[in-house]
């Protein structure tokens, strides 16, 4: 999904325009322009493949997450660092202004009780302001970083903030095994023989740190969730957006969605449902999407979807469950200066069929500014 | 009471306007011409200064603070070193690469300097659109209009990004430079040594409310900047922007902490704001602006003179009326305050067409000022100068003053005429100031003249002074001058009569000038101010012509004389690269080669130069011209020379230098501490130098590169063949021959002082308008004489003649003390003015010829105005009311 988005962001700065050899369907070990393809059974090991994969065109490091500080004073934060290579394996120079890749970066904070939603855009070339390590993770992007804190014991460092109105500083410890998205390791995400991706999630972390919202600084705990995914795919021409929902639910377990759009209204096959149970297993399930409420844009005119009733099945029960995903303020918006795509990316709550609250989660809503068409 | 000066303003003064169309006009003229040198000067020099900032501003929007090395320059590695010491602080950093380069000389030009200085500036393409300025225009360096598809970007899809960074340098110039090329795809620099043929990628993007970029801009990706010069891993300097949000003062302070801290206190950079910056520029030029203000404000003050004559004149053509207004019971304070209204009037209207004027004017004077700071001090890019709200206050503020000061006197004179005035016309002719008629003051004036001339000068700043003492001498000199040369017009009559025995209009215009009138000596003074002040002038040009003839005769021995085709001013940093100048020095026919090195450094926060050549060779084969020799030959000596040096006067005045003082200087290598072996005269370069053994200084800068190199060649060689070879072999030098260059510094020295001469001409005929108008009131003044004269048989032509004599003795007398006040005031110029201000020791010379032409001139000029307004006065009715 979020490739989706990456590369077409990426692309409307950057232009990639490479075409794709592959033949449809089959398995393909390698872009027209050499960039590495996702391989089925393909053998991860940590902490190397939390690492940059220059090989690969595409790559980001995103992690959402709801904070509480004393008070119950709540907010929602975005931290996105995007890598995208211009050439297979470029950038490995250490050139202090490199010219093989670019770094990309999102920060966002929702400050739930005043509904006051603050972003920032940064985007750097590979070189001493912006850098992923191949190596284990520790992406930089100017002031933000994303390492991995203890190579032992998983624990993640996330530096973090919006200009210098908001900043976070947080401890990120998985509360669950590591879960590898899509079949035989490989997520697919269009009909493309090169469409799909290593899709890598630590779908619960606790949260500590401090964050600064003004010149207030405040301790702050709570939940986060972290996709690694890593791909170099061209996604289908039909393909106007998408909708990606993380949904951390209260008895222990995680839902991931992704829904492909297409130009004509429909749901592109590809799109999938994932449940996470309390050990970290997955499990896919269909579902249905329907929109209950919608909320237009001021800055951009886009017309999002601002509440979503959510029906799948719970694989413990079988039963049919019901579930609304309602945003924490509508106005959750990126407008995407930097990128030139506008996209919607914000907390929401998720209530079940009897109103009562079960979770929290992330939504992220692309293409209704405008249809993307790459 | 009010409504009376009302009535009287409405009913008397507007009717005498409409009446009087013509004068009133040249009045307010005269005023606005005034108030116009001084606006457009003011508008000129702060639009130089304003250039300063704007390269980078223009790009990552205004920064906090500005690292720099003292010497030299930063390598890349500082980057992570500094990121990792401010941690998660939200800072901006910009590294940037600056030079300057010019376009290459066409086949078809001389050589010479002067062609337009570009200044390159590299920074991180990328990067620059976070800048908060970027962001909000939405526009980049990515996605920015290409030249070639004038609808930019209308192509689906956007400009293939990592071609743009990987296709080599391309740059991104501004609109101006655009419209100039004319859509050509690419533009040829000349980049130290190398013409290099650079793509265009497109127009430099701008914000809404982002100051335009300066038209000389040309912008490159950092690393290719960096390529394309050589400073390969090396950077100019680093500016910092801290984000906005909460607590920004505090952090701004956070920050310089940190990196004053890093910085070594000096050692490896030296911090400053952006602001400290623009004033550095400011101070440096400082001296130069104040010099141009001072010139400009003389122009206001001979204007000042002409308002004061010409309202005076004013009064004499009505007082008729007035006299009828005060026996209708007018007070005297009434018509004072009615004639001081009339004055503020056309004070605003004067100062109006002034401000109108002064940004006309300021649109020419921008150019010859930026040209000279150009030459002197740093690249600027002006050619516009703005007009605030401010300046306007100013302009008409300065036309309502000295209207009024003008007008103070002829105000009083106006309400003295008694009620009777109308029928005893023929009384005294007003006496004038009174202190015109005391010779004692001239005396004591001229006195303290000379003691002020005797104090040092004013320290503004590190590195600046101000000879405030010298000015203020000067002027005390104008005024005591003035009223000692009024006592002249006596002596003169006194010749004119026993020369002139026998003549009706000698007689006459002598009987006027034995006792002369006030306004007698006021032209005089006036007079004597523009012709002083001209000639002084032109005694100072002469003089400083004459010493750079003789530097430039003693200092330039070599036959050839080779620098970068890119290095077109003082600010240029434009540099030989070894391989070339070391092939240079080879050629055949060569018998020796002097090799220059020059690299910017920043003393107690000023910029100089610190300079490097084979000293032993400057001893063999020229001679610098000495201000303090060295006492003995260890600085010729390479094995004994390596803590000394050779400072220019320049430089010892500017930071009060003199022979066996030490300096420290900073190098990439440390603090070097230098012993000044002697003090030799520099007048091309006013930012001062100090000059080393050029090994050591290879060695402290790891930096082999040459600034200049000349050739001295062996016997029957011929300097014009080599020179062609050189051009053909290296079409990216400049080779000038020993004659060629000797002229071409000569041109850059007029250049330099051409608006002086400007201002000159206009303190001259402002004087002479000035004679013509006084003369027109005296004549006035005594329409029962003329009218008496006239019964007598005296016909237009006698009384014109009778004018002129007298117009040509106040003339004469004003040209006579002017030329001896030249004198006094070209001692000061040369030995104080100057000394103080630049520093140069000038040889004193005394342009002759010039001093006669411009005494002949005037004399000449002033008699045949006198003529015309005789023969205007023969023909006045004895009783027509103006």
């Amino acid at each position: 999904m979020r490739q989706r988005r990456m590369r077409r962001i990426l692309s409307l700065i950057l232009a990639g325009g490479c075409g794709f050899a592959a033949p449809l369907g089959g398995q393909v070990p390698a872009t027209a322009d050499d960039f590495a393809v996702p391989q089925p059974g393909h053998h991860f090991a940590f902490p190397r493949d939390h690492g940059s994969h220059p090989d690969f065109r595409i790559e980001w490091w995103y992690v959402t997450g709801h904070l509480f500080a004393e008070g119950g004073r709540r907010f929602g934060f975005q931290a996105t660092f995007f890598r995208e290579g211009g050439a297979p394996g470029a950038g490995a120079t250490g050139a202090a202004f490199g010219d093989g890749q670019v770094y990309l970066a999102h920060m966002a904070l929702l400050d739930v009780a005043s509904g006051r939603f603050i972003y920032q855009e940064r985007l750097n070339r590979e070189g001493w302001d912006a850098r992923a390590d191949p190596a284990t993770l520790d992406v930089r992007n100017g002031n933000w970083s994303l390492r991995l804190a203890n190579p032992a014991g998983p624990r993640l460092a996330l530096i973090g903030g919006v200009r210098a109105e908001a900043a976070f500083n947080l401890s990120l410890v998985p509360l669950k095994p590591l879960v590898v998205f899509g079949e035989n390791g490989v997520s697919r995400k269009g009909a493309a023989a090169s469409a799909a991706s290593y899709y890598l999630t630590f779908s619960r972390l606790r949260a500590a740190g401090e964050l600064s919202v003004g010149d207030r600084t405040m301790p702050v705990t709570g939940e986060a969730w972290m996709d690694h995914e890593i791909s170099s795919s061209q996604l289908g021409a039909d393909q106007v957006g998408w909708d990606w929902v993380g949904l951390q639910l209260r008895d222990g377990r995680e839902i991931m969605l992704y829904r492909l759009r297409r130009a004509d209204g429909t749901m592109d096959p590809a799109s999938a449902l994932t449940w996470v149970d309390a050990a970290g297993r997955t499990r896919r399930e269909p579902f249905t999407w329907e929109v209950v409420d919608r909320w237009q844009s001021p800055a951009t005119g886009a017309d999002y979807p601002s509440r979503v009733r959510l029906t799948t099945t719970d694989p413990a029960t079988q039963a049919a469950v019901s579930l609304t995903i309602e945003p924490l303020a509508k106005n959750q918006e990126l407008s995407g200066s930097l990128g030139g795509i506008p996209y919607w990316e914000g907390a929401c709550r998720i209530r079940a069929a009897d109103g009562g609250e079960i979770g929290s989660g992330y939504l992220e809503l692309t293409g209704y500014a405008r249809p993307l068409k790459l | 009471m009010l409504a009376l000066e009302t009535l009287l303003l409405r009913r008397f003064t507007l009717r005498h306007w409409r009446l009087a169309f013509r004068q009133s006009l040249l009045l307010v003229a005269i005023l606005g011409l005034g108030v116009a040198v001084a606006v457009a000067m003011r508008l000129a020099n702060r639009a130089a200064v304003a250039s300063f900032t704007h390269f980078t501003d223009t790009l990552t929007g205004p920064s906090d603070w500005i690292i720099q090395p003292a010497a030299g320059t930063l390598p890349e590695s500082v980057l992570p070193e500094l990121r990792a010491a401010l941690g998660a602080a939200p800072v901006q950093l910009f590294p940037v690469v600056e030079t300057t380069a010019a376009r290459p000389r066409r086949a078809a030009d001389p050589a010479s300097f002067g062609r337009t200085t570009y200044t390159l500036v590299g920074v991180d393409l990328v990067a620059v659109a976070n800048a908060a300025g970027q962001q909000e225009a939405g526009g980049s360096f990515l996605t920015a209009a290409p030249l070639a598809d004038p609808r930019g970007g209308a192509t689906e899809g956007a400009p293939d990004f990592w071609r743009t960074f990987r296709a080599g340098p391309r740059v991104w110039i501004s609109r101006a430079l655009a419209a100039e090329i004319g859509g050509a795809r690419a533009i040829e620099l000349v980049v130290n040594e190398h013409i290099v043929r650079l793509p265009v990628a497109g127009v430099i993007p701008g914000g809404r409310d982002a100051p335009q970029a300066p038209d000389t801009l040309i912008v490159l990706d950092l690393p290719q900047l960096q390529q394309l010069t050589g400073k390969v891993g090396r950077l100019d300097r680093v500016e910092f922007a801290v984000e906005p949000g909460p607590g920004a003062a505090g952090r701004r302070a956070e920050l310089r902490a940190v990196l004053e801290r890093l910085g070594g206190g000096g050692a490896r950079w030296t911090v400053a704001s952006p602001a400290a910056r623009r004033e550095t520029a400011e101070t440096m030029t400082q001296a130069f602006r104040l010099n141009l203000t001072i010139l400009s404000l003389i122009a206001l003050l001979v204007g000042l003179y002409l308002i004061f004559e010409a309202l005076d004149g004013a009064v004499v053509r009505r007082r008729g009326e007035i006299a009828i207004l005060r026996s209708l019971g007018f007070t005297e304070g009434t018509v004072r305050r009615a004639w001081m209204a009339e004055a503020g009037v056309l004070g605003l209207l004067g100062g109006a067409l002034g401000v109108l004027l002064g940004w006309a004017g300021a649109q020419l004077a921008v150019r010859a000022v930026g040209h000279t700071v150009n030459a002197l001090y740093y690249a600027t890019t002006v050619d516009r100068a703005g007009l605030s709200v401010a300046d306007g206050c100013l302009g008409l503020l300065l036309g309502v003053v000295a209207s009024l000061a003008a007008g103070w006197w002829p105000a009083r004179e106006a309400a003295r005429t008694p009620p009777a005035q109308v029928l005893v016309r023929h009384g005294a002719a007003a006496a004038g100031p009174v202190l015109l008629r005391q010779a004692w003051l001239g005396a004591v004036l001229l006195a303290a003249g000379w003691v002020c001339a005797q104090l040092p000068p004013l320290r503004v700043g590190a590195g600046v002074r101000f000879p405030l003492a010298g000015y203020l001498a000067a002027l005390l000199w104008i005024f005591g001058g003035g009223i000692l040369a009024g006592f002249l017009l006596p002596a003169i009559a006194r010749v004119a009569r026993r020369w002139w025995a026998d003549s009706a209009p000698a007689r006459v215009a002598v009987s006027h000038l034995g006792a002369p009138s006030g306004r007698h000596r006021l032209a005089v003074a006036a007079l004597l101010c523009a012709v002083g002040m001209t000639a002084g002038m032109a005694i100072l040009v002469a003089s400083f012509e004459a010493t750079v003839r003789g530097w430039v005769q003693r200092s330039l021995q070599a036959d050839l004389y080779i620098s970068s085709s890119g290095a077109q001013s003082a600010s240029s940093q434009n540099r030989i690269s070894p391989a070339t100048w070391r092939a240079v020095t080879k050629q055949p026919g060569v018998a020796a080669a002097g090799v220059l090195s020059a690299f910017p450094i920043e003393l107690e926060g000023i910029p100089t130069l610190l300079t490097g050549t084979d000293l032993r060779l400057v001893r063999a084969r020229s001679s610098l011209p000495w201000v303090q020799p060295p006492r003995d030959d260890a600085i010729y000596d390479a094995t004994r020379n390596a803590g000394l040096a050779l400072a220019s006067e320049s430089f010892g005045e500017r930071f009060r230098k003199r022979r066996g003082d030490t300096v420290a200087v900073p190098t990439p290598a440390g603090w070097r501490t230098l012993t000044v072996a002697g003090v030799y005269a520099d007048y091309g370069n006013e930012r001062g130098s100090l000059l080393v053994e050029r090994s050591h200084l290879v060695e402290w800068f790891g930096d082999d590169d040459a600034a200049n190199v000349s050739l001295f060649l062996a016997p029957g060689a011929d300097a014009e063949d080599l020179r062609a070879r050189l051009l053909a072999a290296y079409p990216g030098l400049t080779v000038f021959t020993n004659a060629a260059l000797r002229t071409e510094i000569l041109r850059i020295f007029r250049q330099t002082f051409s608006i002086t001469y400007a201002l000159e001409v206009i303190g001259v005929v402002v004087a002479v308008i000035g004679l013509a108008l006084t003369l027109s009131s005296v004549l006035l003044d005594r329409r029962d004489e003329l009218t008496v004269l006239r019964t007598l048989g005296f016909d237009r032509a006698q009384i014109a003649r009778a004018t002129a004599l007298e117009g040509m003795s106040i003339a004469a007398s004003a040209v006579a003390g002017g030329l001896a006040l030249s004198l006094g005031l070209g001692w000061l110029l040369i030995h104080v003015i100057n000394k103080q201000s630049f520093g140069w020791t000038l040889g004193f010379a005394l342009p002759w010829g010039q001093l006669s032409a411009l005494g002949g001139m005037v004399v000449a000029t002033g008699g045949g105005v006198s003529y015309l307004v005789g023969r205007w006065g023969a023909d006045l009715p004895a009783d027509r009311e103006e």
